[in-house]
């Protein structure tokens, strides 16, 4: 470990995602932000720029490493080499999470490059439950499963996702990463209580919130919301966040932009929202 | 019930070719009919592989148009999916896939400037190089240097063109202000991509391509010093080779063993 490191543990404050196009600004400003959270896959390489300027980060600030593509709910075989590349990238930045979603991406060898809904039933919980639990053995350390944006629901799916999430966090001894505005996309896409979903996660599970922005697809029939992360996060996911904060306290809480990356301080000032709310709020968990 | 396996394959076939009604029938309806549900998963995964592309293609996608590269990028993605989690790799064919796409049969050069782009890509992720080579040639007796093997930086990518595809990428950078007219019987190139600070494009002579070729695909210095001689008479062997330990395109040197 290097001496001039910062200790590696989230702190419990609101973080930003570390994108290619801040890279420079980040590492030369060093912003008041509590911790950085980046895609791990972005890192795979042997080297390179983007390896170059997370060391620099890392010298500043505790670091989280969220995962896109360990496709945990495929049938496929857990990829060792996305594991061995995640477990050498762990070892060399000591991130004081890692996480990756409650969803699948791959089967049959070939990706599709989304995070995809897994029917909620009998067969997928005890089917994903076993894998996050060879991914932490392999990798040595919690996982945090964070609940997915979701555009379909299945027929054959008999679980609530709520009750899904819970039970792989309580059978696997993993972490639960809970993404509001997934929560606020996914209920409103499907018509369910996004309240009931709050009240339903353990909090002794939850380990970090994530909040980004939403796009409305609007059709003749009616309206879609899709988790595009490219806008501010939304009045009614900021109040779904207060919710939160107040049922589960103090988490870290990220907020996440990919697309249509705006200035940082776009990203800052959201923070700082993020952070106002945990210390208000937070006061309020009985 | 079908299976998550089923599920998955049918997914997977929905996404890349067209949903079937069996699959179809496993979808709930709920604000909109099914296939309007799925729809939304197709067009996120072809739109995030297109923008994958158009990352690591950009001067190919100026070269043809957004629209044109688009149309492209949806005909190569169902037969070249992904074959990891990490999207970096993706796309490395898209090269021979421009060669035998009718639609760009008479952009001839196409396919090399996309070449070009994905060395660039590769060299951009490569491992960080090291610079051994003065440490270790100390330690080898010069009667012995004939057998010496170099060893390329990870960053390394040499390529070949019969189009002038340096001048091709160069006029279509965006801060690129100069004439913009390409003569496409120019002579062809010879070029190293390494990255040092930056990625760069470096152009080769006929010996040094030769020389760094024969080091590439494993020969001894002298095989290779043989090679850059025949391809370029006059060859000062010397000279580029000490401009390569200088400049880090070398990495290390060993004995043969």
């Amino acid at each position: 470990m290097k001496s001039n490191r910062v200790a590696a543990p989230i702190p419990a404050t609101a973080g930003i995602g570390l994108r290619a196009d801040h890279y420079r600004e980040v590492t030369e400003s060093l912003p008041a932000a509590g911790w950085l959270e980046v895609h791990s896959e972005n890192y795979f390489g042997d080297g390179g720029t983007p390896l170059e300027y997370l060391e620099r980060a890392r010298e500043h600030y505790p670091v989280s490493l969220h995962g896109v593509g360990l496709s945990i709910g495929s049938c496929d075989p857990l990829n060792r080499e996305h594991l061995k590349k995640l477990k050498a990238l762990i070892s060399r930045f000591e991130p004081g999470l890692v996480s990756d979603h409650l969803s699948w991406s791959s089967v049959d060898g070939r990706y599709i490059n989304d995070l995809l809904p897994l029917p909620y039933t009998e067969e997928a919980l005890r089917h994903f439950t076993e894998r996050v639990q060879q991914a932490q053995d392999f990798l040595g350390r919690e996982l945090l499963i964070e609940n997915p944006s979701s555009y379909l629901q299945y027929t054959h799916s008999t679980i609530p996702e709520w009750e899904f999430l819970s039970e792989v966090a309580r059978d696997s001894g993993c972490g639960i990463l809970l993404d509001i505005n997934n929560l606020y996309v996914s209920a409103t896409n499907h018509g369910y209580d996004p309240q009931q979903y709050l009240r339903a996660v353990p909090a002794e599970k939850v380990r970090e919130m994530h909040l980004a922005g939403f796009t409305i697809n609007r059709y003749p029939e009616g309206e879609i919301l899709i988790d595009t992360h490219n806008a501010p996060v939304a009045t009614e996911v900021w109040a779904l966040y207060r919710q939160a904060v107040g049922r589960l306290g103090r988490l870290p809480t990220l907020i996440e932009w990919d697309t249509d990356l705006p200035p940082l301080q776009v990203l800052l000032d959201e923070a700082r929202r993020a952070d106002e709310i945990l210390e208000t709020d937070h006061a309020l968990v009985a | 019930m079908p299976s998550l396996l089923e599920m998955q394959r049918g997914f997977s076939d929905g996404v890349f070719r067209s949903a079937g009604a069996e699959f179809l029938r496993q979808l709930r309806p709920g604000r909109f009919a099914p296939e309007q549900h799925f729809q939304v998963y197709r067009n996120n995964v072809f739109e995030s592989l297109t923008q994958a592309l158009k990352a690591v293609y950009p001067v190919v996608e100026r070269l043809v148009g957004a629209g044109f590269f688009r149309y492209a990028a949806a005909g190569y993605i169902p037969d070249h999916r992904p074959a990891s989690g990490n999207l970096h790799e993706f796309g490395g064919s898209f090269a021979a896939f421009l060669a035998g796409f009718p639609p760009a049969r008479e952009l001839t050069y196409l396919p090399d400037v996309a070449r070009l782009e994905w060395a660039m890509h590769e060299s951009f992720h490569a491992g960080a190089g090291q610079a051994l080579v003065l440490n270790h040639l100390a330690s080898i007796p010069a009667e012995a240097h004939g057998k010496l093997r170099f060893i390329l930086q990870p960053s390394v990518r040499l390529l070949n063109s019969d189009f002038p595809i340096l001048r091709i990428w160069q006029v279509n950078q965006q801060d690129y202000a100069g004439n913009e007219r390409v003569n496409l019987d120019d002579d062809g190139v010879k070029l190293l991509v390494i990255r040092r600070e930056n990625v760069e494009i470096v152009p080769l002579s006929e010996g040094d391509y030769a020389l760094l070729e024969a080091i590439a695909s494993g020969g001894t210095f002298a095989r290779a010093a043989e090679a850059a001689v025949a391809a370029q008479p006059g060859f000062d062997l010397s000279a580029v080779l000490a401009r390569h330990i200088q400049q880090g395109t070398l990495a290390d040197v060993a004995l043969e063993s």
